[in-house]
């Protein structure tokens, strides 16, 4: 490796990244959109309360539950249903009656509720559930203390840490700002190859490592200090920060290897255009998921992108620790290996 | 003379097609040697075996004492190349483009401003190259594989499509570095060109060398002397006569001509590199 080659390469590079518009565009138009994107969600929490409910009969005082303002209930034909419905996010809580809850009230038996929480769902929404079954009970039975409840938080219990859009945002924007770069490191690279401009490199004592590691310091420089000013502007800095840090440079190298194989594939920037976006939208499928909780399948978690994108929400979102996604960093790690194993091979044939 | 290039049984292969076919042959230094052949004759590929763009099947291509193989940062450090298609960032300016390959090749002291005026771009240093001409990116070209000071110069088709004073101005920069010491490696389709500027020619068809010597040489070997008469005859009808220099005959057949009819015009004529090139290889250069 020899520094005086690598850093001359860097300031090529960056240079025709100044000189280009589109670089440009993508770039700083990207990340100033993102910020207005994020700081346009709102930053406040709906106070409305969602409840879906499963009764066979339902009793008079809770039918007129649905007229409370304030209050929306769904009722579901069975209670795999509602658990479902609770456990995707729609619904911050679900209520399940037993089928005989009226003959059981009318033998003096005590019926057992089962009430169901998203994993979201702040403490005080949990004890408002609760009050309303109490009070519900007692405006039917006339007596106080006539059930049983039983509390079920589906998924990850999130007492008392509800987030708003805005934070829910948050992962999916830092990831996309990163991905973004995929774009204009293979377009730069794919310029160079189409060009014939690398052909002239590589008759001068200019080694292929000398190049690989100026356009990986390019890629991971752009995208890194992007993501690094995202996550500060939007305070995802707040927890754990190195291990936001950490995941952010693999995200980077991740998205050099990536950019690597894109541009051994593409033909002309078209072609990193239109190839580019197919990747980038499957690589932000995982961010979906963090915005809203639920509607993934476990199959998202074969997305490399998966592994960024889960440690960035845990940590800034959850406070999670090293000991929580200490294997979703190694998994992370592995990949970013491997992309940029793939990418340097890919491309080195490229060159030839 | 010292060899700056020595070739032995270099062979390349594309899947089943042998690009280049066992060739050898040898390059003096301060020598300009032209490479002619048509397309896919097995040129550009024999250039990138020798610039270290390609590993060779088989044989060795041994540049200024260093085997290609083994040493290309030895080589390539001593080496510069025109490539036929222009490859410089557009996006920079003539003086950035050179400066950054003076870097590459560890260049200290580099002044990229006294190449460019050499090659007739002063003034121009720091416009963008995507505003030049095809001439001027060209003259930049050769300003880019003079930068490192070469020992042996790789020129691919150095004044294909410019106009005349552009070609000139070129070919005068190759003869100043051939006057330099330099070895050149010129690679062209233009017989002229290659007549005027080289000390040997090589012909190469279907990946292999089927001639290679100087054109005198070549032209004495293959090609046909003869003198063209335009007499007139019969008022103003205008006829061709030919006579053969290198016939026992031919001294008599002048004697015979000029005393017996009214010769408007009498030249020499001999055969062109062109026309050695289809009687050596049976095809045409611009096939």
């Amino acid at each position: 490796m020899n520094f005086r080659i690598v850093k001359a390469l860097l300031k090529k590079d960056f240079s025709l990244f100044m000189s280009n518009r589109f670089y440009m565009l993508i770039t700083f138009v990207g990340i100033i959109f993102f910020i207005a994107i994020y700081f346009l969600m709102p930053s406040q929490v709906d106070e409305e309360l969602n409840v879906a409910m499963y009764a066979e009969e339902v009793p008079v005082v809770f039918a007129q539950l649905s007229e409370t303002e304030g209050i929306n209930i769904e009722y579901f034909e069975d209670e795999e249903t509602l658990k479902q419905e609770v456990l995707d996010g729609n619904y911050q809580a679900g209520i399940s009656l037993p089928e005989d809850i009226m003959e059981t009230w009318q033998s003096g038996g005590i019926p057992d509720i089962k009430v169901y929480y998203s994993s979201s769902t702040a403490t005080e929404i949990k004890d408002a559930i609760v009050t309303i079954v109490e009070e519900l009970s007692y405006l039917q039975t006339g007596q106080s203390i006539n059930y049983n409840i039983s509390q079920e938080v589906l998924g990850h219990d999130m007492a008392g840490e509800q987030l708003s859009l805005r934070e829910r945002m948050r992962p999916l924007l830092a990831v996309v700002i990163l991905l973004m770069e995929i774009l204009t490191l293979a377009s730069l690279i794919s310029v160079e190859i189409e060009q014939g401009t690398a052909r002239a490199l590589f008759v001068t004592p200019m080694r292929t490592a000398d190049l690989f590691m100026a356009k990986g310091i390019l890629g991971v420089g752009l995208a890194l200090a992007q993501a690094i000013l995202f996550m500060l502007l939007a305070g995802g800095f707040a927890n754990q920060p190195l291990i936001i840090l950490i995941t952010l440079l693999l995200g980077s190298l991740m998205v050099v290897g990536i950019s690597f194989l894109l541009a051994s594939v593409a033909r002309d920037v078209m072609a990193v255009t239109s190839w580019g976006m197919l990747i980038l939208i499957i690589l932000m499928i995982p961010g979906f998921g963090t915005t809203v909780p639920g509607i993934l399948s476990e199959w998202t978690k074969v997305i490399p992108s998966f592994y960024l994108t889960d440690t960035v929400n845990r940590v800034a979102n959850y406070g999670a620790n090293w000991g929580d996604v200490g294997i979703n960093m190694a998994v992370l790690a592995g990949i970013t290996v491997l992309a940029i194993y793939a990418g340097m091979n890919a491309l080195r044939r490229r060159y030839r | 003379m010292e060899k700056s290039i020595i070739v032995e049984n270099l062979a390349f292969r594309y899947g089943n097609l042998l690009a280049v076919d066992h060739i050898s042959f040898d390059v003096k230094a301060g020598e300009i040697l032209g490479f002619l052949g048509p397309n896919g004759a097995g040129k550009t590929t024999t250039v990138k075996m020798l610039t270290g763009q390609l590993h060779p099947y088989a044989g060795k291509a041994v540049l200024l004492g260093y085997d290609v193989t083994k040493n290309p940062d030895k080589v390539q450090s001593r080496i510069g190349v025109c490539f036929e298609q222009t490859n410089l960032y557009e996006q920079m300016s003539a003086i950035e483009n050179l400066k950054l390959f003076a870097v590459l090749f560890g260049v200290d002291n580099f002044n990229g401003y006294a190449l460019l005026q050499r090659v007739g771009l002063a003034g121009r240093e720091k416009d963008k190259v995507s505003g030049y001409s095809k001439g001027m990116k060209q003259r930049l070209m050769i300003a880019r594989s003079l930068v490192n000071k070469p020992q042996i110069i790789f020129m691919d088709e150095p004044t294909s499509g410019l106009d005349p004073v552009s070609s000139e101005a070129i070919d005068n920069i190759i003869l100043e570095e051939r006057d330099r010491g330099a070895t050149i490696f010129l690679t062209t389709h233009d017989m002229w060109e290659a007549d005027k500027l080289c000390d040997r020619v090589a012909f190469m068809n279907q990946g292999k060398i089927e001639a290679l010597d100087s054109p005198r040489n070549l032209k004495q070997q293959y090609g046909k002397r003869s003198l063209i008469a335009e007499i007139s005859s019969n008022g103003d009808a205008i006829v061709k006569k030919e006579i053969d220099m290198d016939s026992p005959n031919t001294a008599a057949e002048v004697e015979k001509l000029l005393t017996n009819e009214k010769v408007i015009t009498l030249h020499s004529e001999e055969a062109t590199l062109e026309d050695i090139f289809i009687k050596v290889t049976g095809r045409r250069l611009t096939e």
